[in-house]
């Protein structure tokens, strides 16, 4: 999920060219939003109880702003649906198998199937809120664990006002078996659960295992059974059309769908075809739309159909046809919640693809459908769906980077996330030795990981590591350290105005005025870490076990390998590689609030800690002498300043090492640590209490691995550097990739905005793909890369203090931007909104 | 804190490192600007680089208005103002501990001393970015050539490391400093402003007869060694000042007549006039305060000049702002640069 920084826009946009009248006409109507006549959004399905339920709101315990609306919406889901006529034995069977079943009647007979004009891919409607089949008894024990006493709800609740982040089992975040399913038909899925079965024993059978097996065959029969109704209405179409074109076109998706998903596609047409209702039956089978339920290395696994379609006749612009269709179609996922606004509730949804990357033996895997994808990319954005993802390496070929540069030039940012194969790979190296996984992730093998949702690193087709389910704020341990355990300003209700009294909520690591030594406040800080690791790991586990007894996803654990093998859900820990990620919030505000804290008061001396803490207590009013020697002379992670980014390094092993301690306790999986901070970084900034850094309560924190808002003042190679050096930088003795070492399996959000003048003329295109390849050297995992603009410049007009990095650089003359007077700052906002430099 | 002198064989003034620099030289560069200038350029667009001492300057939009500056200044050199702080220049020593106390870096004394192990462990923090951009160090100013023997310490130190390294010099230094420098220089960039003697002393301060001399025997010196390689001539175009066609042909005769085949590369950096508040913060007067950008058109003209001039046409190159004609659109894509 991204975390879009809204700002007005007054550049000239780029705008989608080269389409079709075909493509123009569905991207045009996609975008009239609710002025459609036909939308995707959510319809709901129930099993008639009073008791029934649809929304599974641990889904949405990472999304705060949702909190409280969750009781409206379980009510209004429930209230909505329309019943679904139960067979006779329907509650007799288990709920694994009843969810399969409910799921798959749903899909196939009541949510309607509509082609819209011109399209080549069925599949229209998968937004649905289905019943999730809970009997009366089980329904009780639903709510006790949810909304009872001390239930989940309550626990994530109190862990986000309190200022420690959120936590909760969230679906999607991960990439599917695609390849197998195309290699094989679900008709050879199906077999294979067949021959599982047949070797159960009747014990088994009788158990868990067997209802699993059962419901994975019965959702394993769901997508053949939608292909028929698309098929069916194809025709009924074709029937009435008069165009002999379209007829054909229709007529010949009948065709496609009477053979896939079921059977293995045979060219690139019924791939594609094949992929998309393989794919939009995971939202629906979640009831979610695709929260990062990402496509992985799709210019690898479509390659084979790609050419064999091309080498038989296919146009390469029907090529390119079919897959804008699929953009659009992903696309729909957003109208899910349509009246409340273009993007519902939550505003990204990450359907994640991966191109081009290292293969076996570090060859470069960029082929022909890698460029088709990109041109499609270019051809259609801006569009927020699917989000491209572009894997480099140090021998990714420079035509690549001459076109990825090319695009960035054209959209003025990228309209892709960029990967970096070797400190990625480090990483998720640096997993498979800390869990002992060396069969699934091995130099043979590392090469196959793609990152799902935003830019989290997982393996492919076998891997569920619940990459958003944990977010701490590592700022945390700052504060409790300062108080001794206790929140330092006390919460209060927004609704009730009640305050609670502040308790000790933390270990009792003692009045900090009383150390005498900047190592007795670490070892202060390091207890507290540990602390909040392991009340994250808690309230996790609140849903985690709730999502394990309540939730099944049968049809998408066909999908993940291991799942038919061990005969478990996914959810319950099917996958082969099946761990969950505690995603670090205010990585930076945290290192540099600790370098405050050491220069203030234990090196520089200028004042007490209870000076500190009373200043942070008062939210640095009447303290902005103190604020501003925190803010400005203490130092900063970002600036590739060594002893600065050694205090990053050190805070990085410490939270890495607590987190890989932990398990879940239902479903056993191992913790990896990774940073993320998708919006939190923004709406937490209000909740937590201000930081010795300098930053008042209500500003933002730092965003995952970047550092502090506008404290990189050495530019772009500076902040790449630091960030190389604390996720451990190289070396010959210690790497885990190479000499790449990398803490975070995860990887890390790093954004880093440029100034336009670094694309103006082929030359410095030629130094910003150097830049990119430089990065590969010394950078992180993942680069979004921001284009600075004139909105930012104006923000920066009012803000100076968080834009001190903001360089401007005309020939021969250099200066920070908010340094210089505003009549200039003008004629500078002025030059960058026509690309002036 | 001292001001007045530096063993400029352990260290070097310096007055900004710019890591990223795209403008300086080929690849991916950090250029370390040295303090103190040869020339007065009435046009500078970096007047913080002329003075070799440390200067104090104030930046009101990070001032705080706490005072402490004031209450610390051992001179009472300093007042605060509804128009701002006002340092009274006669009074200060510059002993820089205003800056020293100030919490939020509005008072800051422009120029620091860095010894020439710091430097290189600093610079060579972008060396990836320098190896696939095939980029380096650039020496630049100020002029370099004024702390020559630090400077050329630090250049063979890095020339010794494979480092790329480029001069950037306005030509008016001794001929000594140039045989200190030249051998550690892979490339230079030479600025010629003005081809006529009187009128260069007029804008500079400095007769350009020395200059041209050096920029011929820089050439000579190419011919005969293996450093410097390349050699780049750099023109400020200046309204109302360099940028006439006479001058730009005068420039352009010149570097075909003595450095033919020698230049591999001539840029016209069109004039900008963003330093204004540069010379403000400095408490001096700049008489381009009033001075418009060029118009493309002219720009362009220049440009066409240039290439005719006499030089291999496809070694000019033209840079930097020009005016932005409203309503915007008429030759937007023209504008910026090719």
């Amino acid at each position: 999920m991204h975390a879009a920084t809204a700002r007005a826009v007054t550049q000239e946009l780029k705008e989608p060219k080269g389409l079709s009248p075909r493509i123009q006409w569905l991207r045009d109507y996609y975008f009239k939003g609710t002025e459609r006549e036909w939308n995707n959004e959510f319809t709901a399905w129930g099993t008639g109880t009073p008791w029934d339920l649809q929304f599974n709101e641990i889904t949405y315990y990472i999304v705060p702003e949702t909190y409280l609306l969750l009781q409206t919406m379980k009510g209004s889901f429930h209230q909505a649906a329309r019943p679904v006529a139960l067979p006779a034995d329907f509650w007799s069977r288990s709920l694994v198998e009843r969810r399969a079943w409910f799921v798959k009647e749903t899909m196939v007979k009541y949510v309607p199937k509509e082609i819209l004009p011109g399209d080549l891919i069925a599949g229209a409607r998968f937004n649905v809120q289905t019943s999730m089949c809970l009997t009366r008894g089980e329904r009780k024990t639903y709510d006790r664990l949810t909304i009872g006493k001390n239930g989940a709800r309550h626990q994530v609740k109190w862990f986000h006002d309190h200022g420690y982040g959120n936590a909760g089992a969230t679906s999607g975040h991960l990439v599917p078996d695609h390849e197998r399913a195309l290699l094989l038909g679900w008709k050879g899925i199906h077999a294979d659960l067949e021959s599982k079965y047949a070797e159960l024993s009747g014990t088994e059978r009788k158990g868990a295992a067997g209802a699993q097996l059962r419901a994975m065959m019965t959702a394993a029969s769901m997508p053949k059974e939608l292909a028929e109704g698309y098929a069916a209405v194809c025709r009924d179409i074709a029937a009435t059309e008069t165009r002999p074109e379209r007829k054909k076109e229709l007529l010949q998706m009948a065709k496609n769908l009477d053979r896939v998903p079921w059977e293995p596609p045979q060219n690139f047409w019924e791939a594609i075809q094949a992929l998309w209702i393989n794919h939009m039956l995971i939202m629906s089978d979640e009831n979610y739309p695709g929260p990062g339920v990402s496509f992985g290395r799709i210019d690898q696994y479509l390659l084979p159909y790609w050419k064999h379609s091309l080498a038989n006749g296919m146009d390469r612009a029907f090529g390119k046809e079919i897959l804008k269709c699929f953009w659009i179609h992903c696309n729909t996922a957003y109208d899910a919640m349509i009246r409340n606004g273009h993007q519902g509730i939550t505003a990204g949804f990450g359907q994640l693809l991966t191109l081009s990357g290292m293969g076996k033996g570090g060859a470069d895997m960029t082929n022909d459908l890698t460029y088709a994808l990109l041109e499609v990319i270019d051809d259609m954005s801006p569009i927020l769906e699917p989000k491209p993802n572009v894997r480099l390496h140090r021998q990714s070929p420079e035509e690549l980077l001459d076109k990825l540069v090319a695009m960035i030039a054209d959209s003025q940012g990228a309209p892709f996330l960029l990967n970096f194969d070797e400190r990625s790979m480090a990483g998720l190296m640096r997993q498979a030795q800390m869990t002992g996984a060396t069969d699934w992730i091995n130099p043979e093998t590392v090469h196959d990981y793609a990152p799902v949702g935003c830019l989290e690193n997982t393996m492919v087709g076998n891997d569920r590591s619940g990459t958003v389910d944990n977010n701490l704020n590592l700022l945390k341990a700052v504060e409790l350290a300062l108080t001794g355990g206790k929140d330092l300003v006390p919460f209060t209700n927004p609704l009730t105005g009640k305050t609670e009294p502040i308790r000790q909520d933390g270990p009792k690591t003692g009045d900090a005025s009383r150390f005498r030594s900047w190592e007795e406040f670490w070892a202060a800080y390091a207890e507290q870490t540990a602390y909040i690791v392991r009340k994250c790991v808690e309230v996790h586990e609140s849903s985690e076990a709730i999502r394990a007894h309540f939730f099944q996803t049968p049809y998408l654990s066909c999908l993940v390998r291991g799942c038919a093998t061990k005969a478990r859900d996914v959810t319950q820990g099917g996958a082969e590689i099946s761990l969950t990620t505690l995603e670090a919030v205010t990585f930076a505000t945290t290192v540099d609030a600790l370098l405050a804290i050491k220069y203030l008061i234990y090196d520089q001396k200028k004042c007490t800690i209870a000076e500190l803490v009373q200043a942070l207590s008062a939210n640095w009013e009447n303290f902005e002498v103190l604020q501003a020697m925190a803010k400005n002379k203490a130092p900063k992670y970002g600036r590739d300043d060594d002893e600065a980014d050694a205090m990053g390094r050190r805070v990085m092993e410490l939270w890495c090492a607590e987190t890989w301690k932990h398990r879940t306790t239902t479903t056993g999986r191992r913790y990896r640590p990774g940073m993320l901070s998708w919006n939190y970084w923004a709406g937490d900034g209000y909740i937590m209490a201000a930081s010795a850094d300098g930053r008042r309560q209500g500003q933002f924190l730092s965003n995952a691995i970047c550092p502090s808002n506008g404290v990189d003042i050495h530019g772009p190679t500076s902040n790449a550097n630091s960030v190389g050096k604390v996720l451990g930088g190289r070396s010959s003795e210690r790497g885990d990739w190479g000499d790449y070492c990398n803490s975070l399996p995860n990887g890390a959000s790093h954004t880093i905005t440029f100034n336009p003048s670094i694309l103006k003329d082929p030359e410095h295109r030629q130094k910003f793909k150097a830049f990119l390849r430089g990065y590969a050297e010394n950078g992180g995992t993942a680069l979004q890369i921001n284009m600075l603009d004139s909105g930012m410049l104006r923000d920066a007009q009012e803000n100076p203090m968080d834009y001190r990095h903001l360089l401007v650089r005309v020939t021969g003359y250099n200066a920070y931007f908010t340094t210089v007077g505003k009549e200039l700052q003008n004629e500078i906002i002025h030059r960058v909104s026509h690309s002036r430099f | 804190m001292t001001t007045t002198t530096t063993d400029e064989t352990v260290t070097g003034r310096i007055f900004e490192i710019q890591r990223m620099s795209t403008e300086d030289g080929p690849g991916i560069r950090t250029t370390v600007f040295f303090k103190g200038c040869s020339l007065k350029c009435v046009w500078c667009h970096n007047p913080e680089s002329i003075s070799p001492r440390m200067q104090l300057q104030w930046i009101a939009s990070r001032c705080i208005a706490c005072r402490t500056c004031i209450a610390d200044c051992p001179e009472k050199a300093l007042a605060l103002s509804p128009e701002g702080m006002r340092v009274d220049r006669a009074v200060c020593n510059g002993c820089g501990l205003c800056a020293h106390v100030c919490p939020s870096t509005a008072m800051e004394m422009i120029g620091k001393d860095w010894s020439l192990n710091d430097l290189l462990h600093e610079v060579l923090k972008d060396s990836a970015y320098f190896q696939q951009s095939g980029g380096g160090i650039t020496v630049s100013g100020g002029e370099p050539g004024l702390q020559a023997r630090f400077v050329a310490t630090f250049l063979k130190r890095l020339r010794e490391q494979g480092v790329h390294t480029a001069l950037d010099t306005c030509g008016m230094v001794p001929r000594e400093a140039l045989d200190l420098l030249l051998p550690y220089s892979a490339m230079v960039l030479y600025d010629i402003k003005e081809i006529d003697p009187e009128k260069h002393a007029a804008y500079t301060g400095h007769s350009n007869q020395a200059i041209l001399r050096n920029l011929m025997y820089t050439g000579e010196f190419m011919r005969s060694h293996i450093y410097p390689r390349d050699l780049w001539i750099r023109t400020p175009i200046i309204p109302n000042a360099t940028a006439e066609k006479e001058n730009i042909l005068g420039i352009g005769r010149f570097i075909a007549e003595h450095l033919n085949g020698v230049v591999q590369r001539w840029d016209l950096c069109a004039f900008n006039n963003l330093c204004r508040d540069k010379y403000l913060r400095l408490d001096r007067d700049w008489s381009y305060n009033e001075n418009g950008l060029l118009e493309s058109s002219r720009m362009i003209d220049l440009f066409e000049t240039a290439r005719s001039s006499g030089v291999d046409p496809a070694i000019v190159h033209w840079s930097g702002a020009t005016r932005i004609d409203e309503p915007s659109g008429k030759d937007a894509k023209t504008i910026c640069k090719k």
